[in-house]
């Protein structure tokens, strides 16, 4: 009989698996800084970043013209001499790159490192979402970037065509677009009217795929001309490196905030080394056209190539980075502050649950946490209002929290949608009791909101005073619209996701007492969310925005006709002309007196949206440390961090 | 058995594909724009020219570039996390909650079992009584209820050990435990009902009537059979706790396998979600057949059937 020993052999599996573990285990020391991102961070690369953590180690580790200054946020000196030569028309920004500024392998910056930067944000293979930084503020960069995304669109579906795939109307309108589609169109067997219509598109995109064309061959002419004609194009972009040190920005008109956008990570350098990493072979596009590089290139550590590994050339570098669980950064030796920083070794730890961040801060494993969106953040704000812990700070944020309208479709779901009329929008906004929401709803300290600009941030903006809740007049505008105390207004959908829950029941609650409303609560999961509000399939739903730059034109541009973030699809012509007034007015005072007067017809007038709050974030700084200020960005410099230990 | 075993396998691949095809059609109907990184809308050419690049523009070819990149265990990129691909994601999680997972299970049989025998041998007595209430606590109790409370007994009232995260030693008795609890209960009981079975049977009368030490009785000649079953439970419960509990992980803090099945899903990143999916699939297909072959060996009967 075989010996029977369960225990004997799962004992000593167990002693095997646990010596494994010991010499797999780190016994590096730990870092003299340690801070928290409870999710960890999307991407290491500036041009595709979207999110504040994301940015907080960006402008760690790199350095663009200009920094941000660590407790105001306002525009300092970076890579370039502060402040560089600006004409007297204020159009063309002369950046000198200091003597000094030093990549993290010793090579110096140069002009046509940030050019490279910069032009990766325009190119569609990129996916920027903030590609309308350049477009609306740099010569040429609107015209390039139109152009390549017109010739992007066409080259895919004629690559689809040309393997004998089908391509769908989307695709078969980005190709009509073309300048090419004349030549197309003569092989068609009758001409096509082609406008923006989705039927049309559909019969297009069939007709094309049936017709008798030698699409490889068209293709390969598209491909060839494009590639020939990019360099071209780009050189009418108004950036130039006139030598190795000194870079000549040319903007479109004068942008006060320039200095500014130009510490946005958007606006970073990017080392030559990339290059090595770029797919497409000769011609360095892909078969869609698409200028792409291998997602590897922000990793440390050699790649492929003989790529040398992610270079930086901020106070900080990447030395080792672990997906969702840590990111070290050491100091860049080549940086100028690099004899000053008292803190050579930062971790960013990821910790899923917050609440285990929170006790691994209050255990003293972790120094900093940026973010506290704990279940008990109204406990939080409490201990931090009252002084208790004087190591909880709350940072007023440059945020808003709102509700937006649909104020285009006129049905939605087979029901009328009442908030097409100005007038009931109004009443709904007149309804709402905000201190309710902000003080007895949340509690978590942030700061009512009548206005869509958190006011007080911006310097020399005098917001508009909005509207005070007004139940009384809120009824008389309803029963003017043709809804008396609510009779006739169908059942109003308000869409939101999770988190929003409580703020909405007790909206609901409000509209339904004051003004006899009914409301249908509708909570759908983010991205179910996304694509219901992509759809304009709801009549409120929620919504909030964080400025990107310190100008009111930040949010307000969002109301443009015709915005990509317009999602509440208002259009009023007289507000899309105040707004082009001021872009285009030189007298600063004058500016944002249009800009005021833009959003006095938002919060006063037209309420595409009701601004609720002006988020309140509470961070935590453990009292040995120093050097880290609160700031509404909520960007933090770590090369000024000191910890005492 | 050869003939047995060739049977298993050309099922577990048709299982495979079956899993592969019904993934990938849940995956193409998920609302939601991979390439959107935030609430700011993407140009329509952009988003178009980027599903182009992946091939995500055209299904079938995606359903075949996938499926022929996965063979090569290369998962492609993951669309939340453009830095990474999906094979580098799933290669830095799994060992991670394999290790948990691994070390769960062993703990889980090393205590499990003995409970279940002690309890069947003395039936009703209150030990029996008390290791049988102990069991129905440890399977109603929820992971994300034990975890909190052993993580503020030991991490918080008694900072003896890591409140979470990972990286030493010391970051693993916690989560292992926490994973265990449900497990030790499942397989207690299953030990105590196979043991009360054997306890029952002719040849263990006949051992007694012989003379055999009433202990060898018990752990050696009962035991032998009465483990069988918690070896069949063992291996779809071995690919369960190591490709991850999201409970576990989020509660300790531990970078594993489990939180990248509900993220990815909740991102819509069809690329990972197909290869946690097929990754999984894999391993509870593979640790069922090893089994499979563990139990023939243990008990000639079954190959004497074929």
């Amino acid at each position: 009989m075989t010996a029977f020993r369960p225990f004997t052999w799962v004992g000593s599996a167990l002693a095997i698996v646990l010596v494994f573990v010991y010499f797999n285990s780190t016994h590096e020391p730990p870092a003299d800084f340690r801070y928290v991102n409870s999710s960890g961070i999307h991407t290491l690369d500036p041009a595709r970043m979207s999110w504040t953590q994301d940015f907080r180690v960006a402008l760690n580790i790199w350095e663009g013209l200009t920094t941000s200054d660590p407790r105001t946020n306002q525009p300092q000196a970076g890579a370039a001499v502060f402040p560089p030569e600006v004409s007297p028309d204020k159009l063309t920004y002369t950046f000198e790159i200091r003597d000094d500024a030093r990549w993290s392998n010793g090579d110096p910056v140069l002009a046509g490192d940030f050019i490279r930067g910069w032009r990766r944000g325009m190119e569609p293979g990129t996916g920027t979402d903030y590609t309308f930084l350049f477009t609306d503020n740099i010569v040429g960069a609107n015209e390039y970037v139109q152009w390549r995304q017109q010739a992007t669109g066409a080259l895919t579906a004629m690559d689809r065509l040309r393997h004998g795939w089908g391509i769908d109307a989307q695709a078969a309108m980005s190709l009509s677009r073309h300048d090419i589609f004349e030549a197309i169109q003569s092989q068609l067997s009758s001409d096509v009217d082609v406008n923006d219509d989705r039927e049309e598109g559909e019969a297009l995109a069939g007709r094309l795929a049936a017709a008798d064309i030698d699409w490889e061959v068209l293709y390969e002419r598209v491909f060839d001309l494009h590639v020939a004609d990019m360099k071209r194009r780009f050189a009418k972009v108004g950036l130039e490196a006139v030598d190795d040190k000194t870079l000549v920005v040319k903007l479109l008109r004068p942008c006060p905030y320039f200095l500014d956008l130009t510490s946005f990570p958007l606006f970073l350098p990017c080392h030559a080394s990339v290059e090595l990493l770029r797919e497409g072979g000769a011609a360095g596009l892909t078969p869609e056209g698409l200028v792409v590089y291998d997602p590897q290139w922000t990793k440390p550590g050699r790649g492929k190539n003989g790529y040398p590994g992610l270079i930086t050339n901020g106070p900080y570098s990447v030395s080792d980075w672990k997906f969702k669980r840590r990111l070290r950064m050491s100091a860049n030796p080549f940086h100028r502050a690099f004899e000053m920083m008292a803190s050579q070794t930062i971790d960013m730890l990821v910790y899923e649950n917050i609440s285990a961040a929170l006790m691994a801060y209050e255990a003293g494993d972790v120094d900093f946490l940026p973010g506290m969106d704990v279940p008990y953040d109204h406990e939080i704000a409490r201990l931090a209002k009252t002084g208790q812990r004087p190591d909880f700070h709350i940072c007023k944020t440059f945020a808003t929290y709102f509700m937006s309208f649909n104020c285009v479709d006129k049905r939605i779901e087979d029901r009328p949608n009442p908030f097409i009329d100005a007038r009931v929008r109004r009443a709904f906004a007149l309804a709402v009791d905000k201190n309710a929401i902000v003080n007895a709803v949340l509690q978590r300290g942030d700061h009512v909101a009548h206005t869509f600009v958190p006011p007080g941030a911006l310097a020399g903006y005098h917001s508009p005073a909005g509207l005070q809740m007004d139940i009384a007049q809120a009824k008389n505008l309803l029963e003017k619209s043709g809804y008396p105390d609510g009779e006739g207004l169908p059942a109003v959908t308000l869409l939101y996701v999770p988190s929003d829950e409580r703020v909405c029941q007790a909206l609901a609650h409000m509209w339904e007492t004051n003004l006899g409303a009914k409301v249908e609560l509708r909570c759908q999961e983010t991205k179910s969310f996304a694509q219901s509000k992509a759809n304009h399939q709801f009549m409120i739903a929620r919504g909030n925005w964080y400025g990107d730059y310190y100008d009111p034109t930040t949010f307000l541009g969002c109301f443009d006709t015709g915005n990509g973030n317009n999602d509440s699809g208002y259009s009023n012509k007289v507000y899309d002309a105040l707004l082009d007034r001021a872009r285009n007015t030189t007298n600063e005072t004058q500016r944002l007196k249009l800009l005021a007067d833009a959003e006095r017809m938002i919060v006063e007038e037209d309420f595409p949206i009701i601004p609720l709050l002006h988020y309140a974030s509470p961070i935590a700084i453990k009292p040995s440390v120093s050097g880290l200020f609160p700031n509404p960005r909520l960007w933090f410099p770590f090369q000024y961090v000191s910890v005492e230990r | 058995m050869i003939r047995h075993l060739a049977r298993r396998l050309s099922w577990a691949i048709v299982t495979l594909i079956a899993v592969y095809v019904i993934t990938f059609f849940m995956v193409v109907m998920i609302p939601g724009k991979p390439f959107q990184q935030s609430d700011r809308n993407m140009p329509i050419e952009v988003e178009r020219a980027l599903r182009a690049q992946y091939s995500m523009d055209n299904n079938w070819l995606y359903f075949w570039e996938f499926l022929g990149g996965a063979v090569r265990l290369d998962f492609g990129p993951s669309f939340t996390y453009n830095d990474w691909t999906c094979t580098q994601i799933v290669a830095q999680a799994l060992p991670i909650s394999a290790t948990i997972g691994i070390l769960a299970i062993l703990v889980a049989v090393l205590i499990g079992v003995p409970l279940g025998v002690i309890s069947a041998s003395r039936r009703n007595s209150w030990v029996d009584v008390s290791i049988v209430s102990g069991v129905l606590i440890g399977i109603s109790l929820p992971t994300f209820v034990s975890g909190a409370a052993l993580m503020a007994l030991f991490a918080v009232a008694w900072p003896i050990l890591p409140i979470g995260g990972w990286g030493t030693l010391w970051h693993l008795p916690l989560p292992v435990i926490t994973l265990s609890l449900p497990f030790i209960a499942y397989i207690c009981r299953l030990t105590r009902m196979a043991m009360l079975d054997a306890l029952s049977s002719d040849y263990i009368r006949t051992a007694i009537a012989k003379g055999v030490e009433p202990r060898d009785v018990l752990w050696t000649h009962a035991l032998k059979v009465a483990f069988l079953p918690v070896l069949s439970y063992v291996g779809p419960a071995t690919a369960q706790a190591v490709t991850g509990s999201f409970v576990v992980e989020k509660v300790f803090g531990v970078p594993g396998m489990g939180q990248h099945f509900v993220n990815a899903a909740l991102n819509a990143d069809a690329g990972l979600i197909m290869s946690t999916v097929l990754v999984f699939s894999v391993l509870l297909i593979s640790l069922n057949f090893a089994i499979d072959i563990l139990y023939a060996w243990l008990d000639p009967r079954i190959t004497m059937a074929y």
